[in-house]
């Protein structure tokens, strides 16, 4: 699939997706900055920037094995924390100065035990998530803020005031308008950018001090402005699924004619597709937004008729012909989700492709003959 | 109007050449490391074989298989799932579900009444279903892969392996043979074992009727039994060598694009003309 996108802003998101501790964390350390580690979209990263640290969520990009982490998992463990994990076993995140981890799921809870008991990381906190969308989970989100406000000003001898906050939900939002505005050109009949190209942008954002990336990602829009747009595609497929930041799986999808035109990712939608409110308390708002607002992922319990409507709503603004739904080998969340999106998709007459995945891209031609006979079914 | 269709797996090429929408000619040929090879090989025999003087012949080609991104004189390649799909159908139209077991694969697929694929699962990560694992058992009891097949009608009391892994029913095996256990019905139950895995692979797209055995493995008179008992539904048999169901599929995917191809042209000359008067 050909684009003839010629960009400085997207090659420069491309190498920091491509390389684990790119430049600009290098060198935000090296001013005296802190950097905290976190996993999961539903982790606040706006408390970071607001006490005014580097946010970066945690992957493992590079990794080549799991030799040493191997040991403290169970053969029923995913492949996504076992690769963070040796990483760090690895020495990799040693210029962290604090690790954020949620109990999005028990296989990335569990790297908190593993983290703590092997690794001399100086702040290592969880998260606590709450499973459904109710008020009393709100108020358990609120609380869990609260906590974690107070353990980070403790630790790091910062203050993280209501106005800090408060600007920085402006910035994180900025970011998000920014990438809805990226995703509006892929629209088009013609999208001037594919799928594996936006991975990467969307993966850049969440290793980069946020003010750097948006000011990048206003030129790279401006770069789209007026670009020629991609037409030899076979069908224009969604991917839905989990923790998927690496360009080349989307790549493949894309050389059998599939062009990716919209998702429902960690790394993609979830993330911006709904503003944080920037009136009233701060604390309440984001609270409020990450257990109401915006799209959970499948560890929230009860909200799958929520989650299904938004990947209709896609399918339509996004002229969406065909959807791929991705999962990481022993991922629970996600094998019921793509069951019941299955049903769901089924009975609204749209073509619907599981595929399952180890976190290192591996088995390509496996995927690629999945793909191009997805295709061919749909008499593409 | 004469078509070809080469279907390059990991075990075999198999090339069929259609004529009039008849199979004139096919071959079947040992994969080679080079698929480029093994793909001019197969069409090579199955081109002398149909008496025709080159593959210059031949109107349009389609590769298939693992090996179809590099099939050198292939139009274009599609998918063995479609292959196996349209092959079968082809063979025998009431077929809406198709068992497809080859040498490091296997994959199931339900199809509509024109032979397209609503719907398929594969498996190809492990050996569990595939050529290989037969391949495997045969040569821990020191058997042919027809031996194998044979005896395996034999069992009168299937030993229970639990293990579809080809490693772990290897172990099985071993224990079974060391505690005396009769060979017949050792082998009996690892195609039970098998079956299994398959009848749970039709589970989810759906049983239909008719179900039709493909690929090489199809061959293995021991495997459509225990699969037809698990499924309580009777296995078809193909008209034609089972195991090139996907090259059938292929060569008649590859005339339909020959056809529209002329279509196409046809109807460029006739404009052409058009322009002209």
């Amino acid at each position: 699939m050909e684009t003839g996108l010629k960009s400085k802003a997207l090659e420069q998101f491309q190498e920091v997706t491509a390389t684990l501790i790119n430049p600009s964390v290098r060198q935000w350390k090296d001013q005296g900055g802190k950097v905290i580690g976190y996993f999961c979209t539903h982790v606040p990263d706006e408390i970071f920037t607001a006490a005014g640290m580097l946010p970066f969520r945690m992957r493992a990009t590079g990794s080549d094995g799991t030799e040493l982490s191997d040991a403290f998992y169970s053969s029923i463990n995913c492949s996504f924390p076992r690769h963070c994990f040796n990483m760090a076993l690895r020495g990799e995140f040693d210029l962290l100065d604090g690790l954020i981890v949620p109990n999005s799921c028990d296989h990335i809870r569990r790297i908190y035990d593993n983290w703590k008991s092997q690794l001399q990381t100086g702040f290592v906190e969880v998260f606590s998530l709450p499973k459904k969308t109710g008020e009393p989970q709100v108020g358990w989100y609120r609380d869990e803020l609260l906590l974690l406000r107070g353990k980070l000003e403790k630790h790091f001898g910062v203050k993280i005031t209501d106005e800090k906050l408060r600007s920085a939900i402006k910035l994180h939002n900025e970011n998000r308008r920014l990438l809805r505005r990226l995703y509006e050109f892929r629209k088009a009949d013609h999208p001037p950018i594919t799928g594996a190209q936006v991975l990467a942008v969307v993966v850049a954002g969440t290793a980069m001090p946020r003010d750097q990336y948006n000011a990048l990602l206003k030129e790279l829009l401006k770069d789209l402005e007026g670009a020629e747009g991609i037409k030899d595609y076979r069908a224009r497929i969604m991917v839905v699924g989990g923790i998927l930041d690496d360009p080349e799986y989307i790549e493949i999808i894309e050389g059998q004619g599939g062009l990716v035109v919209t998702d429902f990712l960690c790394f993609g939608t979830r993330l911006f597709w709904v503003d944080v409110p920037e009136k009233g308390d701060p604390i309440e708002a984001i609270a409020r937004y990450q257990v109401q607002l915006r799209p959970t992922c499948p560890r929230t319990y009860g909200d799958q008729p929520r989650r299904i409507k938004f990947i209709k709503d896609m399918i339509r603004d996004f002229k969406v012909d065909g959807v791929i739904g991705e999962r990481l080998l022993f991922c629970d969340p996600w094998v019921v989700e793509h069951y019941m999106n299955d049903l769901d998709l089924k009975e609204a007459g749209v073509p619907f492709l599981k595929l399952d995945r180890e976190y290192i891209l591996s088995g390509k031609g496996q995927i690629r003959t999945r793909v191009q006979a997805f295709l061919e079914m749909m008499g593409r | 109007m004469i078509v070809g269709g080469c279907d390059i797996g990991s075990a075999t090429g198999k090339a069929v050449v259609m004529k009039d929408g008849q199979i004139i000619s096919y071959s079947i040929v040992a994969s080679t490391t080079k698929p480029e090879l093994t793909s001019r090989m197969a069409m090579d025999e199955a081109i002398a074989k149909a008496g025709l003087r080159s593959i210059e012949d031949l109107a349009y080609i389609v590769g298939t298989g693992y090996g179809r991104l590099k099939v050198p004189f292939a139009n274009e390649n599609i998918s063995e799932i479609t292959c196996h799909g349209r092959g079968a159908q082809w063979m025998v139209p009431s077929v809406r579900t198709v068992v497809d077991i080859g040498g490091q694969d296997c994959k199931v697929m339900s199809l509509n009444d024109k032979g397209k694929v609503l719907e398929f699962v594969m498996n190809d990560r492990c050996a569990a279903g595939t050529g290989r694992f037969f391949e495997a058992m045969a040569r821990v009891l020191g058997l042919t892969l027809g031996e194998l097949s044979e005896l395996a009608l034999k069992g009168k009391n299937p030993a229970l392996i639990t293990s579809q892994c080809s490693v772990f029913a290897e172990s099985e095996v071993v224990t079974l043979v060391n505690e005396g256990k009769e060979l017949a019905d050792i082998v009996a139950g690892l195609h039970n074992s098998i079956a299994g895995r398959l009848n749970s692979m039709v589970r989810k797209v759906g049983l239909v009727k008719d179900v039709a055995l493909t690929g090489g493995c199809a061959k293995n008179a021991g495997l459509a039994k225990a699969l037809s008992a698990q499924l309580k539904v009777d296995v078809i048999k193909l008209p034609h060598d089972p195991q090139i169901t996907g090259a059938i599929g292929a060569a008649l995917i590859a005339a339909e694009k020959a056809a529209e191809r002329g279509r196409a042209q046809e109807a460029a000359t006739s404009t052409l003309r058009g322009k002209e008067a």
